[in-house]
């Protein structure tokens, strides 16, 4: 499948620091990617490199196979939505208004305001100012607004960094019918459980680099030492490794009974990204 | 590259509707008013300079400031980005955020103009020249808003500017102290002045060509640097 985003040795350089050292990743169309690192790790930079809002300072940033400075032109614009920390919403006017003009910027039927809002489960509250609106809900709006225009592409920078979880679940409903409908999501988070719950492919950013990159089950696989624990009726807990010897135990607690509970010690998205970084996430 | 109408007027209609509660433009849009008034009644011929302080002071407040508060406003609220980012082209964007400004100076400039009592001697040529200026005042307000981070640094920002181009025979007299001023006269509303002052002894705009040319200048440089700014905004540093 072609890739939809091509970074290489990308480096981002701010006056006195180095933000973005060499990195290098692809995304393949029709995925949700999950960028992930703690923050000040670099992820919004290289969502503004890759949206036409920073320049590189060297490397390759390509969009829909154009390095992403192309994306100014007019044809681009309607091909990818983003949403990051510089988003914002017209606080004296209503939820509807605010998507009416994006509508109206973008060719877009005002009945697909209703459509939207229903994703983010902010249907009764269009007529409400934005000005009224709670933290989660702007977000929820601008994250509306994004995909109202049902791009190719979408940028989303941590949409649900400060949601309830009701609403984050919510919106991965949403974000998962929209890639069902072919749009490709590139998504930066410091929540692991989200990019296991949300993406096909996830990459671990830090000092830098991009540290490791595949499946959420693969990475879970490769770092797992292979052994289950089980806990057994009287409270004990018993690690088995995956072999003869702890399939033979394994027989004896089954058949005696003393089984409670049995589960494999994979290690979580979070656990590799400190065991690869040495550092943790948030 | 086209040209849509629909997006200029989608932003308009944005602002409009965001004018009503925006309680800090409605008020700057009314201040040139008392002043208007006051001048009506106290001359019953008030002169060509009191009539252009009020002018000058719509092109000032209304233009030049609201223009200018209503684009730091857009970036203090991070809202220009979401147009920037939108297939709406610079041009688009621009005139869009305009239009407003203009209408609103133009509504101040025909009000004070009946509350004073100015009846120019060749309406066309004034109107035409008046019109002219306003862009001048609009794109340099546009140029102030792009500058500032906030609408509180775009108030203060704008103080200095305003007394430079907002105030018209003032200046001018003190040309006459300091010669190394003279450069005040090139102002293009100093020019304006300067010929709504001829238009009313009674030239005709054959006449008057060289401050129309001049006030044109100022209007063409301005849009270039208001261009080249909003395109380096564009990007972060
Ligand atoms: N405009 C800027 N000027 C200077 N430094 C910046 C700028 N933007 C980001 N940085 C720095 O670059 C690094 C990466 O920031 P950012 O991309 O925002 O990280 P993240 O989104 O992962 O939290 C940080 O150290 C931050 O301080
Ligand atoms: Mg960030």
């Amino acid at each position: 499948m072609e890739n939809i985003i091509e970074v290489k040795s990308l480096q981002k350089m701010f006056a006195n620091q180095t933000a973005l050292e060499d990195v290098n990743f692809h995304v393949r169309k029709g995925e949700i990617f999950g960028f992930l690192g703690p923050s000040g790790s670099g992820k919004t930079t290289t969502i503004k490199i890759l949206t036409d809002q920073l320049f590189p300072t060297d490397g390759i940033a390509n969009v829909f196979g154009v390095p992403s400075i192309m994306l100014r032109k007019k044809g681009y614009r309607k091909k990818f939505g983003v949403l990051t920390d510089n988003s914002g919403l017209y606080e004296r006017l209503t939820v509807y208004d605010n998507l009416k003009l994006y509508c109206q910027l973008y060719d877009v039927s005002f009945k697909r305001i209703t459509e939207v809002l229903a994703m983010v489960n902010l249907q009764p509250e269009q007529k409400i100012v934005v000005s009224k609106l709670s933290r989660g809900m702007l977000q929820r709006v601008m994250l509306a607004r994004t995909f109202l225009h049902e791009p190719e592409l979408l940028f989303l920078d941590e949409p649900t960094s400060s949601l309830d979880p009701v609403n984050s679940k919510h919106i991965h409903d949403g974000l998962r019918q929209l890639n069902a409908k072919g749009t490709t999501i590139f998504l930066t988070t410091h929540d692991m459980n989200e990019a296991e719950l949300l993406c096909h492919r996830v990459a671990f950013l830090n000092k830098g680099k991009v540290q490791l990159l595949d499946e959420p089950q693969k990475l879970r696989r490769k770092f797992s030492d292979s052994t289950m624990t089980v806990e057994l009726t009287d409270g004990r807990k018993i690690i088995l490794h995956n072999d003869l010897e702890g399939s033979k135990e394994l027989y004896t607690y089954m058949s005696t009974g003393q089984m409670a509970s049995i589960y494999s010690n994979e290690p979580t998205l979070g656990d590799i990204f400190v065991e690869v970084t040495g550092r943790k996430l948030v | 590259m086209t040209f849509s109408l629909k997006r200029v007027v989608a932003i308009f209609e944005k602002d409009i509707k965001d004018l009503s509660k925006n309680m800090f433009v409605l008020t700057s849009m009314l201040m040139p008013l008392p002043l208007a008034i006051l001048f009506g009644s106290v001359s019953k011929e008030p002169s060509i300079q009191m009539h252009y302080l009020v002018i000058n002071m719509a092109f000032a407040l209304v233009a030049a400031f609201v223009q200018c508060a209503l684009i730091a406003e857009e970036k203090e609220k991070n809202t220009l980005r979401g147009l920037m980012l939108s297939p709406a082209s610079t041009f688009e964007i621009l005139s869009g955020k305009s239009l407003l400004s203009i209408v609103l100076t133009v509504i101040t400039i025909v009000i004070s103009a009946l509350l004073t009592g100015y009846h120019p001697a060749n309406f066309f040529i004034v109107a035409l020249a008046i019109f002219i200026s306003i862009f001048f005042y609009i794109a340099l307000g546009t140029l102030l808003g792009l500058l500032t981070k906030s609408i509180m640094e775009a108030s203060v920002i704008t103080l200095p500017v305003m007394l430079l181009f907002g105030l018209g025979s003032f200046l001018q007299a003190l040309t006459a102290e300091y010669p190394q001023l003279s450069f005040v006269e090139y102002l293009p509303n100093i020019q304006l002045e300067l010929l709504a002052t001829e238009v009313q002894n009674g030239v005709g705009i054959t006449d008057v060509w060289s401050q129309l040319a001049v006030i044109a200048v100022w209007v063409v440089s301005a849009c270039i640097l208001v261009v080249v700014t909003y395109k380096k905004r564009a990007i972060d540093e």
